[in-house]
């Protein structure tokens, strides 16, 4: 009775915690070996420290792994384990008995009605799910046998993953699923791992550990032979990871400055976050290369570091190709995510202009252009040839002209929130699509951001690249998003510079929170986008699914589209543009 | 034009002056081998290109064709079937190896070929015929493109034809002219290009991606960095203007002989390329590199195979080595795998010397995840055995002093 009575409380103690801290964003540790949250969950093999699991803010479990478009619907329970053998059928059993149990003890009047009492647990087995290395299913399915195969790489090798569909007022199950599955664990001759701390952040894109496999020159010098290509390549190969992260060569030497002697051009730590985003995993690359040492006053570049540095300035001109090169590259379409909501009809405008490689000889057709004068005097001699003139006649069917071509265009103005949220990755990756812009097209490019309580015109129109990146790398996130302003501005400097079918993008990771004409941010927001059909401004927004509500309403009051994706990355932001532009040039198609 | 051997070598431009020589060696034994040069301006990579014109060897073809057929294996429409003896009355003729080039806003006609405008003009016996343009011209020797970058872009037509020229060794080529029969016949071109990839319209992968594959080896050129490379070339250009006429005669002759060198080196190399062959173990080597590193590219290990062999007969040695092969690793796959791969696979060959068995693969990888220590310690206890107060602890709770 008394080991009953326990188990309720211990059940409803939790049930409370889990309450109160799923209700702050938090995830907990349950015990030694478990993780519970309404998140996803990993590990971080990328810290030294060990047996540490991150709870992931910007994964939703349910969202995730099953699909669900609501956040907040389902608890994510691991239970860390030793590798081993866990039979999750048995797993569902004991959950199932657990729960049964559980009931008939809260509630000792449930003996006399066995029917209401399944129900009650065959309810809660349909909403909870398994997986162990050996298969998975909801406990409904398990308890009847029924069992679905474990694919590699899926959750539960190290841990038995369990998801259950559960409301504030029903969390004390957790308890009672976690107990349960514990001791299967334990039956099965597995021991429990243990859990050291839980973490949490935001889930990253997979971080590449490049100091694994580049190896740098100035280690072995032992004056081998004279193949210095291998070496070369792996100092490029760096410098071109770390202008991925840092942007340029100008920026790898502003953040290697930040560890040099020189106090005056050090740069705190805070400061690189605000530019770069978290350099922690770059900062630990370079010391493993040993680029960067510990001393006693701080991190500052070693002699390697230093000669690398040397290399960067020597060969400035070629490392800049590269990057660039990099920056051109078009992101294979597969791995990026993002939805378009709304449909822009705007007319475009064609450029159109003679193509001098190519002549047509078509008879049938009455051409208006440029006669190709030799390849038509060419074709009257062979046709006189064989028409059997007696001297070179000049006929229709002769007439060669240069071929047209025709194109549509595009100058964009990207409109930037550079509010304190996009801090880092995200700055970087609007800035990266501004250069990708330049690099790979014909058109104009202009960027103009809004941060604390006003906007500004960073980079007016222009195909320069060096004015683009100098207006680019004063961009430093802060403050808040008044981004009517930021509209007002955009819709200003489109009207005043000569542009040819002006979109403007807006990239932001929020909603309006400063006003500019009322007290009502949002509502001038919305004034604002007025402006822009009014204008014939075509207008795509680029946002992130939790302010859909309010964006979808923006963009239609634009007359524009929404593109909505899960993380505001360069991947997706060059697929959305590149998606864009395509559908410009489709609807000319079909025009024509 | 400085002649070949005066031009200045240094690291970032060493690899094209091979690349340039294994393709002359290769294209004299009718095996064609692309190259792709790519940089920046003044890193000299279409002057060594055009100054190799200098040193090729002569080949043999039946005399006048100009389509320039091997009386061995004539090819050509006019002399294709003919018998010995046919031949012999015609008569064969030594020409230097064919050089030709194309530039970016090159037609369609002059590069494929098209009516004989001098034949159709004839007063006395106007006649209507092919001339063959600058491909099928430069058959059994080399046509350079500069600026390749350029022509793709604006030219897709005369890129599809470099496609099929490239496609296999040897490649094909289609002439058609209304109211002249097609010709279709095979062509062994070396196609030798050059762009700089940071000038509009940008990189060839990024242009037409199936085009820079065919290339079987880029060459990334560098800049010269050292100022005693710069003052030299310096000092030969201020040389050449202000050299005396008498000094140039015997300057001429000593080039002719320099170059006549080259020449004996390029046909002598050509024998003994045609009697090496690529050991086993090394192209069981390549093979295992292909399947290891994921590589897509056929076409990139038979280039792999032919560098390696190339690499060894310029080297003066009738034996291929594992350097042979793991040299040509940068300049085969630079343009067709990503960095990240590049690397590994770079550094995985360099880090074990040939003595610690270069060719045991055996997944390194595999190892690693065994020996790893364990992420977790296993020493939880259950949940049962806990109290109430210990059941739920926050990050906060179990990460202390750092709050
Ligand atoms: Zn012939």
């Amino acid at each position: 009775m008394l080991e009953e009575r326990t188990r309720i409380d211990k059940a409803a103690s939790v049930g409370n915690y889990l309450s109160l801290y799923f209700g702050q964003d938090q995830g907990v540790r349950l015990g030694e070996s478990t993780v519970v949250s309404r998140k996803g969950h990993a590990r971080m093999p990328e810290k030294r420290v060990k047996g540490q699991i991150k709870i992931l803010l910007n994964r939703d479990a349910g969202k995730s792994y099953l699909d669900y478009v609501e956040a907040d619907q389902v608890v994510h329970i691991d239970i860390y384990h030793r590798p081993g053998i866990i039979d999750p059928r048995m797993v569902a059993q004991a959950i199932f008995n657990a729960m049964d149990e559980y009931f008939l003890d809260k509630d000792p009047q449930l003996k006399y009605a066995e029917d209401e009492r399944f129900k009650m647990v065959a309810d809660y087995a349909n909403k909870i799910y398994v997986v162990s290395k050996q298969g998975k299913g909801t406990i409904y399915d398990l308890f009847q046998g029924i069992v679905k195969p474990y694919t590699e790489g899926e959750e539960g090798w190290d841990h038995l993953h369990i998801l259950a569909r559960l409301n504030r007022d029903e969390y004390y199950m957790v308890y009672i699923i976690a107990e349960a599955a514990e001791g299967v664990i334990l039956a099965s001759g597995v021991k429990l791992s243990r859990v050291r701390n839980i973490i949490h952040g935001n889930q990253k894109q997979e971080q590449d550990s490049y100091a694994g496999y580049i190896k740098l020159p100035w280690k072995n010098f032992k004056g081998h032979h004279a193949q210095q290509l291998p070496d070369k390549e792996n100092v490029n190969q760096l410098i071109l990871k770390l202008a991925e992260k840092f942007g340029g060569v100008d920026e790898i030497e502003e953040f290697m400055e930040s560890y040099s002697t020189n106090v005056f051009k050090r740069k705190g730590i805070e400061q690189q976050k605000k530019k770069w985003g978290d350099v922690e995993h770059d900062l630990e690359q370079l010391e493993e290369l040993g680029l960067i040492k510990n001393t006693p006053f701080g991190k500052i570049m070693s002699k390697k570091g230093l000669e690398l540095k040397e290399y960067v300035i020597k060969h400035k001109c070629e490392l800049e190709t590269e990057i660039r090169r990099n920056i051109r590259k078009t992101p294979s379409g597969g791995s990026s995510r993002f939805r378009k909501m709304g449909e822009i009809t705007n007319k475009n405008s064609e450029v159109e202009f003679t193509n001098h490689n190519k002549t047509i000889n078509d008879p049938d057709k009455n051409w208006s252009g440029d006669l190709a004068v030799p390849e038509t005097i060419l074709q009257a001699m062979k046709n006189s040839f064989f028409r059997g003139d007696d001297s070179l006649t000049i006929k229709k069917e002769d007439l060669h002209f240069y071929d047209k071509k025709s194109y549509v265009p595009i100058d964009v103005c990207l409109l930037m929130d550079a509010s304190g949220s996009m801090a880092g990755d995200k700055r970087q990756a609007a800035c990266f699509l501004a250069e990708h812009m330049l690099l790979t097209g014909k058109e104009k490019v202009a960027v103009v951001t809004f941060q604390e309580r006003s906007s500004e015109v960073v980079v007016p129109f222009t195909r320069n690249q060096s004015v683009l990146n100098k207006g680019l790398a004063t961009i430093t996130p802060a403050g808040l998003t008044p981004m009517a302003d930021g509209i007002v501005t955009a819709v200003n400097l489109i009207k005043e510079s000569k542009v040819r079918n002006p979109l403007l993008v807006m990239i932001t990771d929020g909603i309006p929170n400063t006003s500019l004409w009322t007290t009502d941010a949002k509502a001038d927001a919305m004034e604002a986008a007025y402006r822009i059909p009014e204008n014939d401004i075509r207008f795509i927004c680029i946002g992130v699914e939790s302010n859909r509500y309010y964006l979808e309403k923006l963009v239609e009051r634009a007359k524009g589209a929404l593109y909505l994706v899960d993380d505001l990355n360069k991947d997706n932001l060059i697929n959305i543009i590149h998606n864009e532009k395509k559908t410009i040039l489709d609807s000319k198609r079909q025009m024509a | 034009m400085i002649p070949f051997y005066k031009l200045q070598r240094y690291e970032g431009n060493a690899a094209l002056f091979e690349l340039v020589m294994m393709s002359i060696v290769s294209s004299y034994v009718g095996e064609p081998l692309h190259l792709h040069a790519e940089g920046l301006r003044g890193t000299g990579k279409t002057t060594i290109m055009r100054a190799a014109k200098g040193i090729l060897p002569n080949i043999t073809r039946i005399k006048g064709c100009i389509y320039n057929c091997d009386p061995e294996d004539p090819h050509c429409p006019h002399h294709k079937g003919m018998t010995e003896e046919e031949i012999n009355r015609i008569g064969v003729e030594e020409i230097p190896m064919p050089f030709l080039e194309i530039s970016h806003s090159a037609k369609v006609g002059t590069v494929v070929g098209s009516i004989d405008l001098a034949k159709l003009t004839d007063p006395a016996r106007p006649e209507a015929s092919m001339l063959p343009g600058l491909i099928p011209q430069a058959h059994r020797g080399i046509l350079f493109v500069d600026e390749i970058n350029r022509l793709a872009d604006t030219s897709p037509e005369i890129t599809d034809i470099l496609l099929d020229v490239m496609g296999n060794k040897p490649g094909h080529i289609q002439i058609e002219e209304a109211g002249l029969p097609v010709v279709d016949i095979p062509v062994n071109v070396s196609i030798w290009a050059a762009s700089n990839p940071d000038e509009d319209p940008g990189p060839l992968e990024e242009i037409r991606r199936q085009l820079s594959d065919r290339f079987d080896m880029v060459c990334y050129m560098g800049r010269p960095d050292s100022v005693d490379i710069l003052a030299q070339m310096l000092e030969e250009n201020s040389h050449r203007h202000k050299i005396k006429r008498n000094q140039e005669k015997r300057s001429q002759a000593e080039n002719e002989a320099k170059d006549n060198e080259y020449r004996q080196k390029v046909i002598k190399w050509a024998n003994t390329y045609n009697n090496t062959d690529l050991p086993d173990f090394l192209r069981n080597f390549i093979a295992r590199l292909y399947i290891k590193h994921n590589i897509e590219s056929i076409r990139a290990i038979e280039a792999m195979q032919q560098g390696a062999v190339l690499h060894s007969v310029i080297s003066n040695r009738d034996k291929v080595m594992i350097n042979d092969v793991t040299s040509m690793i940068p300049l085969v796959l630079k343009h067709r795998i990503d960095g990240d791969t590049l690397i590994r696979m770079v550094n995985d060959v360099e880090s074990r010397g040939a003595r610690e068995g270069i060719l045991n693969f055996r997944g390194k990888k595999n190892k690693e995840k065994e020996s790893e220590p364990e992420y977790f310690q296993h020493n939880a206890r259950s949940l049962k055995d806990m109290s109430r107060n210990e059941l739920v602890n926050t990050e906060k709770d179990l990460t202390p002093g750092e709050y």
